[in-house]
């Protein structure tokens, strides 16, 4: 424990001066073949919010001592151990033990207060009306059955896609690393969350036909100068984030800043179900592996339990 | 400290709050699962602990006041969490007795989740010790 604690404080540092003195370049590794060099494990894990909280609407970046503030108030406010009234749902859904959660300490190294960079203000943007109607549809399709079988589970729950592994990949609670692997005509990305590995062919080929939807998309990679450019469309209807639709374009854009920063940017393009384009910014840093199989289906007993609840539940109203 | 620098402290409190508003992100809705209006507490010995994703699952035997046992399930989060912090699989002994403080399952069988996981003397399982935070854990020893 002491050895991770040292490891850890050695990270810390190594990430302190990733950023080279002035007059200094750093110079990205390269693989044998020549492309720049993002092999290794990452994690993106960070206490800073996805959307700049209103409390903070003026203020886009912090300082040193307000950072500090924040990491330890966000530590406090997250902190599972707390309990939040007995017999609340609240209590319930905080679900256990802190010691189970791995969710970063550290705010970015920008010190911004939002993951989101643009729009400016820092949130995502509106629905449009047709992404408010498919919104309002799934809303509804929750509550008129929000369990007479599995599939009306969220996908998270029946170990098909979690909503913030990607892609795009943004930190959640914990499994908030990855393990990126180059040849020369692939990358692929093995993500802790759930189970995938994104395989992102390089290149000019042309994207699936239309015709062809798939939980992750489909992906392109290509080269701009030192930064990986994957681009993703042929997502499903069902595939939701942030209340995106089927025709969501996502482009990426990984570059590698340090020996251990990458930076990891993308852009939601999705004309039908936003108002207008957005990105975020989510650095990445890098970690010590192993990185550990999440085999979400190996004993997934919750499924089960609350299908089971919720029979359960229907007998109660029903015997009344 | 200047006023701009209570204002921005101040805001940061109401962030808290949000924070603390925010549900909290497991793999499944806990709250369908288990029954805030049941709530357990139990003293127990475990007997078998499932490392398994995406839940890790606790059993343990629960002694009642007449002589009869009953055999409990508790759900903790995921095991690679614990694995990335030195915990191992033999990290909570067969036979360790522990507290769980939590809610029983919704479907009335003997599930709960573990809300709170302490040892018989209220030391949280899993920290507080330089090693895994199990009882005779050989990292606790002093050298």
């Amino acid at each position: 424990m002491k050895g991770t604690l040292a490891t850890g404080l050695l990270l810390i540092a190594l990430a302190a001066a990733a950023v080279p003195a002035a007059g200094q370049k750093w110079t990205a590794p390269q693989t044998p073949w020549g492309h720049p060099d993002l092999q290794g494990l990452w994690t993106n894990a960070t206490v800073t919010p996805f959307e700049r909280p209103a409390e903070l609407a003026d203020k886009p970046v912090l300082t040193e001592q307000e950072a500090a503030e924040f990491e330890k108030r966000f530590a406090q406010a997250r902190d599972a151990d707390r309990r939040v009234g007995a017999g609340t749902d609240a209590d319930v859904a905080l679900a256990y033990n802190q010691f189970w959660y791995d969710r970063g300490t550290k705010v970015v190294g920008s010190r911004r207060t939002s993951l989101v960079m643009d729009p400016p203000d820092g949130k995502v943007p509106a629905l449009t009306a047709e992404g408010q109607k498919l919104a309002d549809a799934r809303a509804a399709a929750r509550r008129q059955s929000p369990a007479d079988g599995p599939e009306d589970r969220p996908l998270a729950e029946r170990c098909i896609l979690w909503p913030t592994a990607g892609p795009p990949m943004i930190p959640v609670g914990y499994n908030n690393n990855y393990q990126i692997f180059q040849t020369p005509d692939h990358v692929a990305i093995l993500i802790e969350m759930i189970h995938d590995v994104r395989i992102i062919p390089l290149g000019a080929q042309p994207h699936a036909s239309p015709g062809i939807r798939q939980w992750l998309g489909d992906s392109r990679g290509r080269w701009e100068g030192n930064t990986l450019v994957v681009t993703t469309t042929n997502f499903t209807n069902k595939t939701n984030f942030r209340g995106s639709d089927a025709n969501l374009r996502l482009t990426e854009r990984f570059t590698r800043v340090s020996a251990d920063t990458l930076n990891y940017e993308f852009t939601v393009d999705n004309p039908t179900a936003f108002t207008r384009p957005w990105t975020a910014a989510v650095p990445m840093t890098r970690t010590e592996g192993p990185l550990f199989e999440y085999a979400c289906h190996e004993g997934n007993y919750g499924m089960t339990n609350l299908l089971k609840g919720a029979r359960a539940a229907e007998q109660v109203t029903e015997g009344r | 400290m200047n006023l701009m620098g209570t204002k921005i402290i101040v805001a940061l409190v109401g962030v808290g709050m949000l924070c603390a508003a925010a549900s909290v992100r497991a793999h499944h809705a806990f709250a369908a699962e288990f029954d805030a209006q049941k709530p357990i507490k139990l003293e127990g010995t475990v007997t078998k602990v499932e490392w398994i994703n995406p839940h890790a699952w606790i059993h343990i035997d629960v002694k009642r006041p007449d002589g009869t046992v009953e055999q409990w399930m508790i759900e903790g989060g995921t095991p690679n969490t614990l694995f990335r912090r030195g915990v191992t699989k033999t990290s909570l002994p067969i036979g360790t007795v522990i507290v769980v403080d939590g809610y029983k399952a919704k479907d009335g069988t003997l599930k709960g989740n573990g809300r709170d996981l302490t040892f018989k003397d209220g030391r949280k399982l899993f920290i507080g010790s330089t090693g895994t935070g199990a009882p005779n854990d050989p990292a606790d020893t002093p050298r």
